[in-house]
């Protein structure tokens, strides 16, 4: 075989590979979107169907209105207002503490910081059940069990993966750079808000995504602190969906979940590049 | 007196985290330490028992039965979807068109709420009716009980493990970039094969970020919860898939014994921070750091 | 540089906002001259709305106290962890088997003396049910809606002699014989029709040794492993080993939700199924038109003793300890126990009413046509409800896992009965050591 034939069959067998284990991981996807506009008595067949006998695009909308003044329902809009509100905040919050505290980390000296690195790492292998009740007593402590504030306020105080992640990456900015801004009588902030931060983008672009990410799908922090239905995010309200005792629509839970998921596959999918050059330059070595 | 300034300034920026540590972690971790040496319903005020709750532990024939569970889990889940993970960063580094569609599909999966992941792998693994076993039979195998057989279960949710596989296969991805051609190419000259290329250029030069997302992976496999939870309540069957979050999940705000879930918390968190050291001192042999 | 500030600006709006917004939702409106009583309830849907019928009704009719209605998931650990911080519901809608466990924490209020006060006393209540709401001296709830389990039968699926509530086979025996002759399997080996399978819908598993008639706790000892115990899971594995173990998960594995048409009695998977009153609002749903039947569930030959028995389970109101309001909302309570307002509401959830008394409308206008039946099977005196102990979620815990274990082969019934019983007399032992302060 000529080596032009070799690169072809690469290419060839590449394309097939992509192929099938693309379809076999998302598999499970597709399945919730067929289910999704089924009518409810082809959903839990046996054997399993794939093409719905009728095309249900109307269960998205009674999924999204499935919801009533008394809230006896599940009011998807309530919710998805709700989530969107503290991903917000919670995204802001941490892209600005995170990038603050890793600079501090990164390009600042001061006593006891390689130390408290190593902390901040090892809080990362605290399981959550440990503290979850003292967690939960201090909010409580604070009046703020019921509201949204647990869910958002600790972003505002940096964590540490994001801490981890952008210190790597503030590592490989040339010190040159500081200082020269230095000399030229910039203070630290200038420094980091006019130097460092825009080299910073795509580092951060990653940090806001996984944050966003992260928010989005939060599940034990709502279901802890929110009280009210009325104050429910889209992760408790999908669960409420299978404990309704008028018996679990499969189809609009379906129908609910590929809505709900639906933000994050577009963002993902047009930021991508961003993304990938963010993190190969934070070199994580 | 520059040091002294320094040293102050380097503090202010670092504030948030400092504070943020000393208000929702410091406190909440002291507290649950002490907290495991008492008996506490959170109904009433806790009362001091010493090791009490230790000494329980030592004796629970569950609680060894979770780390079975959770250490078989570990050991399945992290070395596969280390494997898949690296496995499909080099297929997607191909020059391909339409590459950006294909990431997007490999990396689904790990977008959406594990709820959601548990309840449709429900039903691709149900055993009578799921996508997997009648396809399974379509081709004339007997399946197994996926869900049902204790012997089945716990590597049902390993292979379920490598869905959530994305964002480390994206991490993988943008370390491959740092892979420089010229070695490749050097290599190739050389006559080396792609294993043998593998083995020579591109794992070392992933060291470091496989050694990132393997202590990432022991952590959350230790550590793992909500699909088990949605899939297997209980640990069915027979608390075959019963790991240690679900133990101290069922304790504290089922059993209303949040003293003797502090206790094992704690020593989950050991058992963690051993692993990662261990893990760190194996790693110093073989992962290779560019320019240190 | 102007871009700059505008940036910020925006973004600051925006946090603005947000927060605005976010803080807004939670508030909750302030109350009137009224006072106001919280009320958490489990129900959403249309078991809600029956009950936001009978708050609204009460609030209508007096103007002192105003009940708030709030759909709660997982109302009983959000009320515990409330308690706990001193800011619980006035009202909290739990379950009867929730009791021992939170009054043992001292974490509810004595309804007695407000009770005996009013007149609801043991005699206005059907005895099983009031007496499973009793405990160490004090009342630590009424009831909302109170239910019983018999046997659900399609007569269309059963021989034509045995297809009547008068002809059906009244001992377990005589059960297990029919399954033996009518169950029918695909060429493959798998199951097509179980008449009856004692793990469907397995959600008292707790209960088998009972309906053998013996008990899982006696005095202030655990007795798990007796020999009514041992006999009921043997009956029980049976199951297992005349079908196959794993024919039998695979099947039940198998099963649709219980509110679907391809619920597996609705479905036709099998002939008999053990269930609660409810089980006839289901049917209406989703298979109306569906012939059916329910007796009380069989009883061993050689026990006729134990006919007419049946569990049973009750959803209640309980007032938390620390609620602001206790003697208002006691009066929403003794609102709900009135005997018009209890049976529009056990009426309207499909349920029997838990009153001594009951009126004949109750039963003609009742949606399920077997509403007498169960009514009978709470009055039985035979009839029992869950181990009035502390520890109660434990040992149902570990009796799933026995049954578990027995079904999958793991484990023979005797080993596993006496490795639970070993285990749950490990964790009373601790329980009443370090909660009940009793030493050994």
């Amino acid at each position: 075989m000529t080596p032009l034939q070799k690169k072809q069959l690469k290419i060839a067998l590449t394309h097939v590979a992509l192929v099938l284990l693309s379809a076999l991981f998302v598999m499970p996807i597709l399945w919730m979107l067929t289910t999704s506009v089924k009518p409810i008595n082809e959903t839990m067949t046996s054997p399993p169907r794939w093409i719905p006998s009728q095309f249900q695009f109307w269960n998205y909308r009674e999924a999204v209105m499935y919801g009533s003044e008394e809230l006896g329902y599940i009011p998807f809009l309530v919710y998805a207002r709700n989530t969107v509100l503290i991903t917000i905040l919670t995204v802001t919050g941490a892209v600005c503490s995170n990038a603050l505290v890793a600079y501090s980390f990164a390009r600042l000296k001061w006593p006891g910081r390689d130390l408290f690195f190593s902390v901040t790492l090892a809080t990362m292998m605290v399981p959550f059940p440990v503290i979850m009740v003292p967690t939960f007593a201090l909010f409580r402590w604070l009046g703020w069990v019921g509201t949204f504030r647990p869910l958002w306020v600790p972003a505002f105080f940096a964590s540490a993966y994001s801490i981890f992640l952008l210190r790597q990456f503030f590592r490989t900015i040339p010190m040159e750079l500081s200082e020269a801004a230095k000399i030229d009588g910039a203070s630290e902030i200038r420094t980091f808000v006019d130097v460092i931060i825009p080299l910073a983008k795509p580092a951060l672009a990653v940090v806001a995504l996984f944050t966003f990410m992260g928010s989005w799908n939060d599940f034990m922090g709502p279901m802890i602190y929110l009280v009210d239905q009325k104050t429910f995010t889209l992760s408790v309200g999908l669960q409420a969906y299978q404990t309704t005792h008028g018996g679990t629509p499969w189809n609009l839970l379906m129908a609910a979940s590929a809505m709900v998921i639906l933000p994050i596959v577009v963002v993902f999918f047009f930021a991508q590049k961003l993304f990938i050059q963010g993190i190969a330059t934070s070199g994580l070595k | 007196m520059n040091r002294h300034r320094d040293a102050r300034v380097g503090i202010l920026f670092a504030s948030p985290w400092i504070l943020g540590f000393l208000i929702f972690l410091a406190y909440p971790l002291i507290s649950s330490l002490y907290t495991s040496f008492t008996s506490y319903s959170v109904l009433r005020q806790p009362k001091w028992v010493g090791i009490d709750n230790y000494r329980e532990l030592y004796f629970d024939e569950v609680f060894r039965g979770n780390l079975v569970n959770t250490l078989y889990y570990a050991v399945g889940a992290v070395p596969l979807s280390t494997a898949v993970a690296i496995g499909l960063a080099l297929l997607l580094n191909s020059k391909v068109k339409g590459m950006a569609v294909y990431r997007t599909l490999f990396f689904l999966p790990s977008l959406v709420p594990m709820v959601a992941l548990g309840t449709l792998f429900l039903w691709v693994f149900n055993s009578d009716y799921g996508l997997l076993n009648s396809a399974l039979r379509g081709m004339g195998i007997s399946p197994p009980n996926w869900l049902g057989d204790p012997a089945w279960a716990k590597g049902t949710l390993i292979l379920i493990a490598m869905w959530g596989c994305g964002q480390a296969m994206i991490i993988y991805l943008a370390g491959l970039q740092d892979v420089p051609a010229s070695l490749l190419e050097a290599a190739e000259l050389d006559g080396a094969k792609p294993a043998s290329q593998m083995r020579h250029v591109i794992l070392p030069m992933l060291s470091p970020v496989i050694l990132f997302n393997v202590i990432m992976g022991i952590i959350g496999s230790l550590q793992v919860f909500t699909v088990p939870y949605v899939m297997f309540p209980g640990g069915a069957p027979a608390r075959s898939t019963y790991f240690f979050a679900m133990y101290l999940y069922d304790n504290a705000f089922q059993y209303q014994r949040m003293g003797y879930a502090s206790a094992m918390g704690w020593v989950m968190f050991g058992i963690t921070l051993g692993l990662t050291l261990l893990s760190l001192k194996i790693s110093e042999k073989y992962v290779h750091y560019e320019g240190g | 540089m102007i871009g700059r500030l505008v940036t910020l600006g925006v973004v600051v709006t925006v946090l603005a906002v947000a927060f605005v917004m976010g803080e807004q939702v939670v508030r909750r409106d302030e109350g009137t001259q009224k006072t106001t009583v919280i009320y958490w309830e489990k129900w959403t849907g249309d078991e809600a709305k029956e009950m936001r019928k009978v708050v609204d009704a009460f609030n209508r009719s007096q103007n002192k106290i105003f009940v708030r209605y709030l759909s709660i998931s997982g109302v009983d650990q959000k009320t515990k962890l409330a308690t706990a911080g001193g800011h619980p519901p006035d009202i909290a809608g739990i379950w009867q088997d929730q009791l021992c466990q939170m009054a043992d924490e001292k974490s509810l209020m004595d309804l007695r003396p407000m009770a005996d006060a009013a007149g609801l006393n043991r005699d206005y209540y059907i005895p099983a049910y009031y007496d499973a709401l009793t405990y160490e001296k004090g009342l630590w709830a009424l009831p909302s809606t109170p239910a019983s389990v018999g046997l659900h039968v399609r007569p269309d699926l059963v021989p034509a002699e045995y297809a009547s509530p008068e002809t059906f086979p009244k001992t377990l025996e005589g059960l297990d014989e029919l399954t033996r002759k009518i169950s029918i399997r695909k060429p493959d080996g798998r199951i097509q029709m179980a008449a009856f399978l004692p793990s469907n819908p397995g959600w008292w598993n707790w209960a088998w040794p009972n309906y053998f008639g013996g008990k899982l706790i006696d005095g202030d000892k655990v007795t798990i492993n007796t020999p009514e115990a041992r006999r009921a899971l043997n009956w029980y594995a049976g199951y297992s080993k005349q079908f196959g173990s794993q024919e039998v998960q695979t099947f039940q594995s198998g099963f649709a939700n219980f509110a679907s048409p391809q619920d597996p009695f609705m479905d036709g998977k099998v002939a008999a199924e053990m269930n609660g009153v409810w089980k006839a609002n289901y049917i209406r749903v989703y298979k109306p038109g569906l012939k059916w039947f329910a007796v009380p569930m069989p009883y061993p030959a050689d026990r006729p003793d134990l006919a007419g028995h049946a569990n049973l389970s009750q959803d209640v109101l309980a007032i938390p300890r620390g609620a602001a309001h206790p003697k208002e909302a006691f009066e929403f309570i003794k609102y709900v126990q009135r005997q018009d307002v209890m049976e529009g509401l056990c009426a309207g959830h499909g349920k029997n009413s838990p009153l001594a008394k009951v009126s004949e409308k109750f039963f003609t206008t009742h949606p399920n046509r077997f509403i007498r039946l169960f009514d009978k099977l709470a009055r039985s005196p035979k009839a029992f409800s869950p181990p009035m102990v502390g520890i109660y979620p434990q040992i149902s815990s570990e009796m799933n896992v026995a049954f578990q274990q027995v079904s999958t082969g793991a484990k023979t019934p005797e080993v596993a009965l006496a490795d639970a019983q070993t285990r749950l007399e490990g964790l009373w032992a601790t329980y009443r050591k370090q909660i009940l302060g009793i030493q050994p």
